[in-house]
């Protein structure tokens, strides 16, 4: 009995002195700040508008797939023996819903989304912050990027994969959102450009800086959602907006060189800067997180290089004769660049030019931080004369194609002659859309324009069903295969007809 | 901040007070040996009774307890016959005793005869009639008996007259003279623990004898959670690996020694040396961290790679609940308790190990020369302009071996010095030790030193002790880029390219994609030029003082501690192995340096009450509080070097910086009874309450309670004296253990400041919120059930135990893929979905034959498991392991968990006929098929080829897991033979995508000159560049990855006698020399088919913090998914060595 009581007194003794212990049990993550204290300062807010534009930079968007994807499939790129499977798949319309870096391409687009749902998300907590702190004009800007962001994000979703779910606030279970139609994607999109625009500064706003969505980047986009939609009266209005506040450059190269970004022709850019580092690169397929400011194009499309893909015959054969915009493009046998004179291995006749750095690098490297300029006023020109030529504007239409044909530095004859008349006649509807379609392949090679073109065009099927594209089917991607395994709100029925 | 304050002050009082301890001790020792090395001049007896005093405080002990409690607290070992355990007798003692007073006593007491032979003490009892005579008339023989134990003599053997009661003993020194009755006399010399000789007198007068052991201790002491048990006392499932079985295989790693010890526990390697193995106890019990729990000397560690062989005296594994649930929290994984080597009372003693020698590989894959290469990509590619190009022509004369290239044979050498030794008082142990092995890949290797000092003190009724041990590794990883192998690589070089090229940045030549029409990387480049060094410091130890309150009832305490830090240093120099283009460069040094650092504190306060009561109800019962704080800091920094590679320094360019910390609380409280009538129904029972601070405030707490019983059936009267059957135990046990393996604060969320983008020129920092937070956390529980049964034949000389299990984990604790689209940084939440079932079979066959010249034994163990994923909550499936952009693991509901998943391929499309009529051509329309291609099973037999005809086509986890082991010794010479293998498991061989995969122009193996070229050409290697479902994850790549492999074979010779001629302090020279892997009995075709995980590093890309567990982008470990993957693995080395073992 007294063993037992000897026991439980130092049973006790000692239970008690763990019970202070109790307390180290609540733990707070040190490394990270919590939700409920962001979102109180200017600098809080400005990172997290910042945050949405990182996801543009991944791999699984324009530092890799984006350009492989859509120049691939549009077959204006043809296939060296080396290029690896999962582009050559583009090449040959072979990918499944299991391609990773379709997967990548749709995870990079809706963590872009999420990011901007947290800032919309806390919109009111934004306002509250004072006007001393944050001017109302620069809260209305960041409103306007995060709503642009979100916009050209779900542009690219909807129209690379048709119907997907329309996601606008922070999740806040694991449980997930079915699809939306392809119209009710649409008219987000344009609600938040038509909001974007209002907010933005335009790029001449004394608030406003390189690299941000403006109010001028907000019209464009819009016009050319609008357009897609076949809606040119209102993609009509929303260039207005944009036409004469933007110009042509003289010289067709400095669209697609470091040393020329945000020029007067650049409307939204993705932008790289190798120098502020880009130690990430290979491991942000579609987080964004990390340095990653460069892109693989130089180096993947580089004839000198890695040389992947060459322009294709097709696109190559598309130039008129003397086009100078073909020298401006690429790269022939006996041209001169920054390493001496052009000697295009296994026998091609043309490499890539066109955001290469051979301009003043003998060799690309992993590092190539030439902004995308996904926007450019030649594009708006370009989808004018289409826009009015189906209003029935020929005039105007053939006067937009002109004034693209009138760049100085490609300066070639215009429509409407005679001289032209014999390569492009421009005397109905019908011939002067072939002439947009001659005019954009050729003035927008290799700027991902050509795929969604085509498929909206309906022309996807003739001119690429040779290469395996099939009508109904390779207009947009499969919906990834992990998407439809992690959400609960989508089957195997839901995936994109063609790809069960 | 204030708390972490604290905890820095707390731990720098602990340490502080461990170094002041562990000082003040080794002066104590120091003191204490100078007083025990005059005693040792006077007697030359190496352990005198008379000088061994002991602490003795028994009440009513019964002889078998008596011995135990002499045993643990002293080197020597009793040695007795069966009917010896059965007396009833009980005895008590209180005080300090010599040894020889208190055997005096019992012998008194018990009419038992004692004999000390050097550390044994042989029991036995006094025979009646047994009156040593003196007959002078006969003749005498005279002669000295010696064991190979004791050259110099066995002192106490019965030598008797046959058929007679006439005998006498040896004499101190093992002389004997007796006299003979007649030349057929037969004397029968007899010792307790030595096998009985019987000589016949013949002519001679003198004969000498020397005596073999009979090993046959009965009481063997099982260490379990918090606290040790007798064997026969044991109800759980346990394996017990002796600390000789760890060092017998020259290792640079604890857990590889493992490997084929213990029934149910798998070790897969895992790459170059040093790096940790995979190791999984009775297969896999979750989908998400299948680690184990390491208690090292009683405290939680976080790994065990740091140890050194030579200073384990055991290794148990602990497989049930019975023996887990008492570390609750953590045991679901199983349990792997190491118990260091301490000092035993005695004569200081020096123990010397050293082997050298050297490893190497044999295996290569068969790969086209240059004249190969070129006939196989004009044909199959057209010929890059390399090949066509006169200017080249000389570049084509090379023909580089790049498997020679990237391979060497390793120096492997390890240096062991232990001192151990003590008083009545204190014990110690120190020992140091040096180890290094070169890998068989250049470049790559590991050397570690390792500092122990174990002691302990005896002061009235207080113990106190302490264990301490640092270790200081140092690991050169294999190095690759983009994740790709060396081997890999060595693979797909052209082979007329030159290893080096002076006149290149770097030195090295690669590719140009163009001119060669390929991009594989220079391996020796990636190998040599970067420099990856894993440093690792980590110093664990204990102190523990146990006071006895009253008899049978002690209060321990103990603070345990582990510090750990890791230090990463990587340097890339700028290269350019292009100089015609920009293949393979970079025109900047990277440099990498991560630190990380660990430290934990356990408190465990505990109350043990032993007792037994009316003879035969033994009791015990404990009860234990603990607490474990981890706090894990890490900084990471990189940065560019334009400017130079002679600065391994990370400076302000292209920089990145950032540093994170975590800590980890978790409290637990345990009871825990154990009760055995009679030593014959065995019951325990545990009961353990754990809270962790991984989990949120309404979920933390969590209750681990387990049931055991045992019979043990050869007790029963019916049985107890049968001759044949010396031991049936039927045992069996339930319980519940838990895992709280997560990331610390996945309850709540945080927000991620880690993003960037250029705006205006500026780096613009980004930041947005991390993840879903899940506040209801809780945790994941192990419901296992084990029933086991241990047969023992003719005293044990046969034995036989088999097992078997059924585990079911429930609330897993799995990341569950969020939907992409919800579009979450961190792409999953941890949520408790999902269950799985483990259940197999374990067997363990022992053979001993202790007589004769020649005696063997055999062990031979075996264990299955059969998985299967029940439930993933909101997830059909979960993927991973990816290659060439495509996931290769799949998890799925009604499946074993992480099995290959993809096509199932059935020969080659000979004709387009065959194509068109083929499943109605889909297989054309949908991927692409030509002749040439592979045709793909149409699984789901939907009569359509697509991407859904996926199906599982093999299982990286063996069915079966086994060892054996043969030992052998015959007079001075011992032998070892150790085998082991796994059965019914598959290796997914990536190399067959280089090898003969042909998607585009690489080198690949000779395979691809046979390739399909036309109708009839080739059904297995399918047409150069065809659909690239010839190349996505399908049966293609699996192969069979079964294997028995000779581990182990060694022969050693002791030489101690020999020694001893010139020297006669040597107690034990042995020399051996060994080979390990020298045979592997297997179809794989890859260079090794024990395929783990692939643990290549990239340079410059951080390493898993301390802690952590490599994750994929899912959050799921790594290792589950890649798992039985060959990316170009490390393969397993052969080895040769020799080495001596002194003691002296």
């Amino acid at each position: 009995m007294k063993i037992f009581i000897k026991f439980i007194l130092v049973w006790l003794v000692f239970l008690i002195s763990f019970n202070s212990c109790n307390d180290k049990l609540e733990l707070t993550n040190p490394s990270q700040s919590s939700p409920e204290t962001f979102m109180e300062t200017a600098a809080q807010v400005q990172a997290a508008v910042n945050a949405v534009y990182a996801n543009l930079q991944t791999r699984g968007l324009y530092a890799r797939h984006m350009f492989f994807s859509m120049d691939n499939m549009a077959h204006e790129n043809a296939g060296n023996p080396q290029l690896e499977s999962d582009k050559l798949q583009y090449l040959e319309f072979t990918f499944d819903a299991s391609h990773g870096a379709i997967r990548a391409f749709w995870e990079s687009c809706y963590r872009g989304i999420n990011k901007a749902n947290y800032v919309l998300g806390n919109e009111e907590r934004i306002n509250e912050i004072p006007d001393e702190q944050i001017p109302q004009a620069t809260k209305d800007n960041y409103i306007g990027e995060v709503k642009f962001l979100r916009a050209y994000y779900y542009f690219l979703l909807v129209s690379r994969y048709g119907s997907v779910p329309l996601i606008t606030s922070v999740p806040e279970t694991g449980d997930g959102t079915p699809k939306s139609s392809v119209e009710e994607v649409y008219q987000q999109v344009i609600s938040d450009l038509e909001d974007a625009a209002a907010g933005l500064f335009d790029k001449t706003d004394d608030g406003y800086e390189n690299g941000r969505a403006s109010k001028g980047a907000a019209y464009a986009l819009l016009g050319k959602v609008h357009l897609y939609r076949g809606e040119y009266q209102e993609a009509k209005d929303a260039f207005e907006n944009v036409l004469g506040e933007y110009s042509l450059v003289d010289d067709y190269r400095d669209n697609f060189l470091e040393e020329t970004e945000h020029n007067d022709e650049s409307i939204f850019e993705v932008e790289y800067q190798e120098d502020l580092g880009t130690a990430d690169m290979w491991n942000s397929d579609a987080s964004g997180e990390g340095l990653t400011e460069a892109t693989f194009r130089g180096q993947e499309y580089g004839w000198n290089d890695w040389f992947n893909v060459y322009p294709s015959d097709d696109l190559l054969n598309e130039y008129e004769a003397g086009d100078p915009r073909y020298v401006d493009n690429f790269y022939s046998n006996g041209e001169t660049f920054a390493g001496g004179t052009v000697s295009l291995p296994l026998s091609r006749v043309a490499g890539w030019k066109k955001y290469q750095n051979y301009y003043k690098e003998a060799n690309e490297n992993l590092y190539s931080s030439i902004n995308f300029r996904i926007i450019r006023y030649a594009d708006v020109l370009l989808m004018m004369a289409e826009i009015e030529n189906e209003m029935d504007n020929p005039t105007e239409a053939i006067n937009y194609l002109n004034m693209v044909r009138d760049r100085p530095s490609t300066s070639m004859p215009n429509y409407g002659t005679t001289e032209m008349d014999a390569l492009y006649p421009v005397g109905t509807k019908g011939e002067i859309f072939d002439a947009i379609v001659h005019e954009r392949k050729v003035e927008l090679a290799g700027e991902q324009a050509r795929f969604p073109d085509l498929v909206r065009w309906g022309m996807a099927a003739d001119v690429l069903g040779q290469y395996g594209f099939v009508a109904g089917k390779h207009e947009v991607f499969p919906i990834p295969q992990n998407e439809i395994n992690s959400n609960n709100a989508l089957t195997n029925s839901d995936q994109n007809s063609g790809y069960n | 901040m204030k708390k972490k304050l604290q905890l820095i002050k707390k731990m720098t009082r602990y340490l502080f007070f461990g170094v002041l301890m562990q000082a003040l001790f080794i002066g104590v020792l120091l003191a204490h040996e100078g007083d025990a090395q005059v005693n040792l001049e006077k007697n030359e007896v190496s352990m005198n009774l008379k000088e061994v005093y002991l602490n003795v405080n028994l009440k009513r002990a019964t002889l078998v307890d008596l011995f135990g409690e002499i045993e643990k607290n002293t080197d020597f070992k009793f040695f007795y016959d069966k009917e010896i355990l059965n007396s009833k007798s009980k005895y008590s003692f209180n005080g300090e005793l010599s040894l020889y007073d208190l055997l005096l006593e019992i012998s008194k007491e018990s009419e038992l005869h004692f004999k000390q032979v050097n550390k044994n003490i042989n029991v036995k009892r006094i025979e009646k009639d047994f009156i040593p005579q003196l007959v002078l008339q006969e003749s005498t023989v005279t002669g000295k008996v010696v064991s190979n134990e004791n050259p110099d003599g066995l002192p106490g053997v019965n030598v008797v007259i046959k058929g007679t009661s006439q005998g006498t003993v040896t004499d101190i020194d093992g002389n004997y003279e007796i006299n003979a009755p007649s030349r057929e006399s037969i004397l029968v010399f007899s010792s307790v623990g030595f096998v009985s000789e019987e000589v016949v007198v013949g002519d001679r007068s003198v004969i000498n004898l020397t005596l073999q052991p009979d090993i046959t201790s009965l009481e063997e002491i099982v260490v379990v959670g918090y606290g040790t048990q007798n064997r026969a006392d044991v109800t759980g499932a346990i394996s017990s690996i002796d600390g000789d079985k760890i060092n017998s295989v020259p290792t640079a790693n604890v857990s590889q020694a493992l490997q084929g010890r213990a029934s149910g526990v798998t070790v897969i390697n895992n790459g170059s040396p040093g790096r940790a193995p995979t190791i999984r106890i009775r297969g896999l019990g979750t989908i998400n961290n299948n680690e184990p729990l390491y208690v090292v000397d009683g405290v939680i560690t976080s790994s065990i790679d740091g140890l050194n062989q030579n200073d384990i005296e055991s290794i148990e594994v602990l497989k049930d609940a019975s023996t887990t649930a008492v570390y609750g929290s953590k045991g679901s994984n199983g349990v792997i308790l190491i118990t260091t080597k301490s000092g035993k009372s005695g004569e200081v003693q020096v123990n010397v190990n050293a082997y050298a020698g050297s490893q190497w590989t044999t295996e290569r894959f068969d790969l086209l020369n240059t004249d190969q290469y070129i006939q196989y990509a004009t044909e199959a590619f057209g010929a890059p302009p390399r090949l066509t190009d006169p200017q080249y022509a000389s570049l084509l004369q090379n023909d580089t071996d790049w498997q020679d290239a990237i391979f060497q044979s390793g120096v492997i050498q390890n240096y062991d010095v232990a001192v151990s030794g003590g008083g009545q008082n204190s014990r110690f142990r120190i020992s140091a030790g040096y180890l290094s092995q070169d890998g068989v890949i250049i470049e790559t290797g590991t050397e570690r030193y390792n500092f122990r000092a174990n002691s302990n003190f005896t002061v009235g009724k207080l113990k106190v002790g302490e264990n301490l041990s640092l270790s200081i590794g140092k690991l050169r990883p294999e190095l690759n880029n983009g994740g790709r192998s060396a081997i890999e690589h060595a693979i797909k070089m052209a082979p007329y390219l030159p290893i080096y090229e002076p006149g290149n940045l770097g030195g090295f030549r690669g590719p140009n994609s163009a001119l060669d029409g390929q991009d594989a990387e220079n391996p020796v480049r990636v190998l040599k030029l970067g420099n990856v060094e894993n440093n690792l410091l980590n110093i664990v130890g204990n102190i523990y003082g146990e006071f006895e309150i009253v008899d049978g009832l002690t209060f321990k305490t103990q603070v345990g501690t582990e510090y750990t830090t890791f230090n990463y240093n990587s340097i890339t120099p700028s290269y350019d192995d292009d100089v015609e283009g920009g293949t393979h460069q970079s025109d900047h040094a990277v440099i990498a340096k991560y630190n990380s650092k660990l430290q934990s504190v356990i408190l465990t306060n505990s109350l043990n009450y032993r007792k037994t009561f009316a003879d035969k109800h033994n009791l015990e019962i404990l009860l234990l509080a603990e607490s474990t704080s981890t706090e894990i800091n890490n900084l990471n920094a990189q940065s560019w070097n334009f400017l130079t590679n002679s600065v391994e320094q990370v400076s302000n360019t292209n920089s990145n910086v950032t540093s994170t910390s975590s800590e980890y609380y978790r409290l637990g409280y345990l009871a825990r009874i154990n009760y055995n009538y009679d030593s014959k129904y065995l019951l325990g029972v545990s009961y353990r309450r754990d809270a962790s601070s991984r989990f949120g405030k309404e979920n933390r707490w969590g209750a681990f309670p387990s049931v055991a019983v045992g019979w043990r059936i050869s007790e029963e009267n019916f049985l107890v004296d049968n001759s044949f059957i010396s031991n049936i135990k039927l045992r069996g046990s339930w319980g519940i253990t838990g895992n709280d393996n997560i990331p610390e604060y996945r309850y709540s969320t945080g927000i991620n400041s880690n993003f960037h983008y250029p705006i205006a020129g500026q780096d613009a920092l980004g930041a947005t919120i991390s993840g879903l937070a899940n506040p209801n956390l809780k945790w994941e529980e192990t419901t296992m059930l084990n029933v086991g049964l241990d047969l023992g034949f003719l005293s044990d000389q046969i034995t036989v135990t088999a097992e078997y299990y059924d585990n079911e984990s429930d609330d897993l604790l799995m990341p569950r893929i969020l939907p992409i689209s919800s579009g979450f940084n961190d792409g999953t939440v941890i949520e408790n979905v999902g269950s799985m079932k483990t259940k197999g079979f374990e067997f363990t066959l022992g053979y001993n034959d202790y007589e004769g010249d020649f005696k063997w034994s055999a062990l031979l163990n075996m264990g299955t498991s059969k998985n299967e994923t029940l439930d993933l909550g909101e997830n059909e499936f979960i993927d991973g392991a990816g290659f060439e952009n495509e996931n290769i693991s799949r998890t799925a509901v009604g499946h074993p968990a992480f099995q290959f998943y993809g096509w199932q391929f059935d020969g080659i499309f000979q004709t387009q006929e065959e194509v068109n009529n083929y499943a109605g051509g889909t297989q054309a329309s949908n991927l692409n098929a030509e002749p040439g291609d592979f045709r793909i099973v149409d699984a789901n037999g939907d009569g359509v080829i697509n991407a859904d005809d996926r199906t599982f086509i093999g299982n990286p986890f063996p069915k079966l897991t086994y060892g054996l082991n043969l030992t052998a010794t015959y007079k001075g010479f011992d032998f070892d033979l150790f085998f082991n293998g796994l059965a019914g498991v598959d290796v997914y061989n990536t190399n067959i995508y280089d090898l003969e995969g042909m998607p585009r122009l690489f080198n690949s193996g000779v395979e691809v000159l046979d390739r399909w070229t036309g109708p009839g050409t080739s059904n297995t290697v399918p047409r150069a560049g065809g659909a690239p479902s010839n190349t996505q994850v399908s049966s293609r790549f699996v192969e069979n990855g079964s294997f028995a492999r000779l581990r182990n074979i060694s022969i050693g010779y002791d030489l101690t006698s020999t020694i001893n001629m010139l020297n006669g302090k040597v107690s034990k020279f042995r020399v051996y020399i060994s080979a390990q892997n020298l045979f592997t009995i297997t179809d794989y075709s890859g260079l090794d088919p024990e395929v783990g995980q692939y643990t290549g590093a990239q340079a410059g890309t951080p390493p898993t913090a301390l802690g952590g567990v490599a994750t994929n982008a899912n959050g799921q470990p790594n290792v589950n998914f890649q798992t039985g993957i060959d990316l170009g693995n490390y393969p397993v080395p052969k080895s040769f060595v020799g080495g001596v073992q002194i003691q002296f």
